[in-house]
């Protein structure tokens, strides 16, 4: 990597650890999650890091996106950007040009208009990439289908939904949010810094122009997005993990018994010493990954599960021996450690768990098992 | 590359093995590529790039280790590079292309992660040290011509300022060498006894009593490839014989390889093993760039080594009575042969030596993370 780009890296980390930690659970005693301002993150210019500029984008690439993630898991933020920005300027970004896809992309950069994507975020690798599906009874076009766990719809102005038509091909359906037939509400989970959502598509009708057809071939332009959101929440858990580290560092090199820091048991330490090391092998499988999505390798899918298996697990364990080296302290709700403990478990499952991911590794590898 | 080096080196007798290792470092070097990392002047001069291509082909196509060479080629001549003086590389470095063996000397009986407490004494008279001691683990020692060794020098000073660092004839009178046969079975390492041997003054490394900065500067200078190296080879025929050994059928017709929970922990090995590599060259190439991070080779270390121990276990556990059977593994081959039950046993001495891994994660912990240190024991 060019120092330019390394430098571009360390200021927009230092910018978005500022702006970011302010709201972090560990900061004050908060153990509940308030949205960050989404303003802030436009002036930030963070809405279209991997956007081209003549869409208002900065024309970065998926790189420099995340560092802000990384940075987000880092302060557990609460905020769209993972339904905007990840999932929804990831759709506009891999389907063709039309006016209607790229005046939503320049408002999504602008900040004024917020958008969601309904997919499938639990179960696509081992079914159907999306719930929705576009159906022509007698020549007009009707989305029907039920989505869950769908990130950040609740608080989007407008809703983009993933949906096969009835050629099998995949497409991405636009709709307004008050779109008759479009049912959109709140499906709490533990991690209280995620929102996520059921959405309901009762025969909505579909005009054509808000029928965005994805780059040819689909499939692949539709894995790209799978591939952009997997590794988005493998950035985000690497985040958690690494201030898990520094949360554990900082309090166990202060916090005395038996009159010495308790960081210098070796018990203590050497646990410290164990979390570096899944750490350190995550940065590395994290930076594979985030080259192979950046520049659209063909076998991406391969860095990106390796990365989204290893971090998702790696991020629960090192949140589990924060709250464990933290003592009794860890385990109250001021602590804050228990919103990093749960959205690191959220993020593990979140576009697949890592047996999940393994599967569809060990496919590749090993080919298909012979049935007993 | 030796055609079916690994069948005629399992169950190889000393000789066989000696003469084998001999004959392949020589064609390395006749190729040009037994020590890349030298300086040019001295035979190597391959760019660190290039280095690593060089150790990722040797992986790919199953080349044998080096091992016998493995202490002349990587300590003995970073020691003599570093801190050795004109006259010393004049003499040693053109020997050790043409098949001088060197050996370690630092661990004692008594002096084994607290290797600076070590006992072995140099008294100076005249032109010459006498020196008498023990010395323990030396891998090699069977074979070797020269000797890298650590003894004490002044005894009153404090423990990390009193000992200096030789170059010693293994043909000196008073030299002993007794091998131990480890826990596989193997007898790589061994003891030296030293019973007044006599080491001209010329052979001392660096000042007296500064030996232990001198091997602490030249102790981690070949850390990045040699990692690398086993890292590209537990990928290569390390994962290739794992996933060989859970497909072969039981008598039932059972296939590990069919079962879900093998899979998913082959791909998980498989998955550690790419970070292993990946975090191999980043240390390198952030080595070259000089923006190393602190203790990078201890994580490798520990990476590595538990990586191992648990991919030999999990073959061990997956494949059934059979493997059992396996009672030799070929030399040259590493700790990934495919013997997996000695493979498995054999897996703790990367756990153990060059510094425990309880030690490595001491100093992860202090060195990378900055935790505070343990209370020193008055006079330590």
């Amino acid at each position: 990597m060019s120092t330019d780009f390394s430098e571009f890296h360390d200021e927009l980390r230092t910018v978005a650890r500022d702006l970011l930690g302010q709201s972090s659970p560990l900061v004050g005693d908060r153990g509940d999650a308030s949205p960050a301002n989404w303003f802030q993150f436009a002036r930030a210019g963070w809405l279209g890091l991997d956007v081209p500029e003549a869409m208002g984008g900065a024309d970065a690439t998926f790189r420099e996106v995340t560092v802000v993630l990384r940075e987000m898991g880092r302060a557990a933020t609460t905020s769209p950007y993972f339904g905007s920005i990840i999932l929804a300027v990831g759709a506009l970004r891999y389907v063709t040009s039309t006016d209607q896809r790229d005046d939503l992309l320049r408002r999504v950069v602008s900040g004024d208009l917020r958008l969601a994507v309904a997919l499938a975020t639990d179960d696509h690798l081992d079914g159907a990439l999306t719930p929705f599906a576009l159906q022509c009874p007698g020549g007009a076009a009707q989305l029907v289908g039920r989505g869950h766990f769908i990130p950040d719809a609740v608080e989007a102005d407008q809703l983009l939904v993933l949906a096969v038509d009835e050629d099998g091909a995949l497409a991405i359906i636009h709709l307004e949010d008050d779109a008759p037939g479009l049912s959109i509400e709140p499906q709490p989970v533990v991690d209280p810094t995620r929102r996520l959502a059921h959405v309901v598509a009762d025969h909505i009708e579909v005009k054509d122009p808000a029928i965005l057809r994805f780059r040819d071939p689909p499939e692949e332009a539709a894995q790209r997005l799978f591939d952009r959101a997997t590794l988005a929440i493998a950035c985000d858990s690497l985040g958690v993990a690494e201030a898990m580290l520094d949360a554990t560092v900082a309090y166990t090199s202060t916090r005395h018994q038996f009159g010495r820091p308790v960081g210098s048991f070796q018990a203590v330490k050497h646990a410290c010493a164990d979390m570096l090391l899944k750490i350190t092998v995550s940065q590395e499988l994290l930076a594979s990954a985030i080259e192979a999505v950046s520049v659209e390798a063909d076998d991406a899918w391969i860095a990106v599960s390796r990365a989204k298996s290893y971090i998702g697990a790696a991020a629960v364990e090192v949140a589990g021996e924060a709250m464990q080296l933290h003592g009794g302290i860890g385990f109250t709700w001021e602590s804050g450690i228990h919103t990093y403990l749960k959205r690191a478990t959220l993020n593990r499952s979140l576009f697949g768990c890592p047996t999940a991911h393994r599967r569809r590794l060990a496919a590749h590898w090993f080919g298909d098992p012979l049935l007993p | 590359m030796p055609v079916g080096w690994r069948e005629a080196q399992t169950g190889a007798s000393d000789e066989e093995y000696v003469s084998f290792q001999k004959g392949w470092f020589n064609e390395l070097r006749d190729a040009g590529y037994a020590v890349p990392h030298w300086p040019r002047e001295w035979g190597g001069g391959m760019s660190v790039a290039a280095q690593i291509v060089l150790y990722q082909e040797l992986a790919a196509h199953d080349a044998p280790r080096v091992e016998l060479a493995f202490v002349a080629i990587h300590h003995a001549a970073s020691t003599l590079l570093v801190a050795g003086t004109d006259d010393q590389r004049r003499r040693h470095l053109p020997a050790i292309l043409e098949g001088e063996i060197w050996v370690q000397g630092f661990s004692e009986p008594e002096a084994g992660s607290d290797l600076a407490s070590l006992k072995t004494s140099a008294r100076r008279t005249g032109d010459a040290y006498v020196v008498n001691g023990q010395k323990v683990w030396s891998t090699g020692a069977l074979h070797a011509d020269w000797c890298l060794l650590l003894a004490r020098t002044d005894p009153t000073a404090d423990k990390r300022h009193g000992i200096s660092y030789f170059l010693m004839d293994m043909n000196t009178p008073g030299v002993d060498v007794r091998p131990i046969k480890n826990a596989v079975g193997e007898s790589h390492f061994c003891e030296i006894f030293l019973d007044d041997v006599v080491i001209p003054a010329e052979n001392l490394v660096g000042t007296e009593n500064a030996g232990w900065q001198v091997a602490n500067e030249t102790l981690t200078t070949e850390r990045g490839l040699t990692a690398l190296e086993l890292a590209e080879r537990l990928r290569n025929h390390g994962f290739r014989s794992l996933v060989q050994t859970c497909t072969i059928p039981r008598r039932s017709g059972y296939r590990p390889i069919d079962d879900p929970i093998v899979r998913d922990h082959l791909t998980a090995f498989e998955t550690e093993i790419s970070g292993l590599r990946a975090l191999c060259r980043g240390v390198i190439e952030r080595h070259e760039a000089g923006t190393a991070r602190p203790a990078e080779a201890s994580l490798v270390k520990l990476c590595y080594s538990e990586l191992l121990q648990r991919m030999t276990d999990f073959a061990v556990a997956t494949a059934g009575l059979s493997v059992h059977t396996q009672l030799q593994k070929p030399m040259s081959g590493g700790w990934d042969s495919g013997a997996w039950v000695l493979d498995f046993i054999g897996s703790w001495e990367w756990t153990i030596a060059g510094g425990t891994n309880e030690i490595q994660r001491t100093i992860i912990g202090e060195r990378c993370l900055g935790l505070p240190r343990e209370p020193r024991v008055p006079n330590q």
